[in-house]
């Protein structure tokens, strides 16, 4: 095991009624945080839209991204915090990858994501009260 | 007449043999990914529960792994907590 970092894995879901600008400057910000704090980040794995098995604040869609990293358990602190603080990301989980789970992966690499992405995501008329809401800002 | 029915004994060792195998052993697995979310699939019910090991033959070990990785695949909306296609 190397004293330099550990290997993580975090999947976080980003509203997906932003457009894909907005979304990449999400990741953006999330690849900043960890690289700020030491970290090396391994890859960045787009899942894109994807519909949710649940309502997750009133949202039934989700852009899923994929970041692996190495470094330090003092980032995670860092990152959980940003998480938090950002309204746009709605889930995130964040696993050690394990010895187990680094094996699996060099035996299978690069599992290609669920892609559902090409089916278009449907667009819901706005509701009366959330007018403007749903236009670009 | 010809009696067709099976003995007791024939009845449960074809119970038996039919959960012998963990499909996770078979396929030499070494980690169940909480991304896999048609495999996990698989694995729950159509109401979303998961599916006990003694109906799926699956190993303790790997009961374990696929256990965890389903939580972690309903936290990230991959997997319902409840599915809605029973009311």
């Amino acid at each position: 095991m190397n004293t330099a970092g550990k290997t993580y894995e975090t999947t976080f879901i980003i509203n997906a009624s932003l457009d894909d600008a907005q979304v990449d400057a999400v990741i953006a910000r999330v690849q900043n945080i960890i690289s700020k704090n030491g970290g090396v980040i391994a890859a960045v794995n787009k899942w894109g839209r994807k519909r949710l098995a649940y309502s997750i604040s009133k949202k039934t869609n989700g852009f899923y991204v994929l970041i692996e990293f190495e470094g330090a358990g003092t980032i995670l602190e860092q990152l959980e915090r940003s998480y938090h603080l950002d309204e746009m990301i709605l889930r995130h989980l964040t696993i050690r990858l394990d010895a187990k789970a680094l094996a699996a992966k060099a035996t299978a690499p690069a599992v290609p994501p669920p892609a559902e992405s090409p089916q278009p995501v449907p667009t819901r008329e706005p509701l009366f009260n959330e007018k403007g809401k749903s236009e670009e800002p | 007449m010809k009696n067709t029915r099976r003995t007791r004994r024939e009845r449960e060792s074809r119970v038996l043999r039919k959960k012998r195998t963990c499909r996770f052993c078979d396929a030499k697995e070494v980690y169940i990914d909480y991304k896999d979310e048609k495999r996990l699939q698989r694995l729950v019910s159509e109401q979303g529960k998961i599916i006990p090991k003694r109906i799926t033959g699956t190993c303790s070990k790997h009961q374990r792994q696929l256990v965890l990785a389903i939580k972690r695949a309903r936290h990230l909306a991959l997997l319902p907590f409840v599915s809605d296609t029973i009311r």
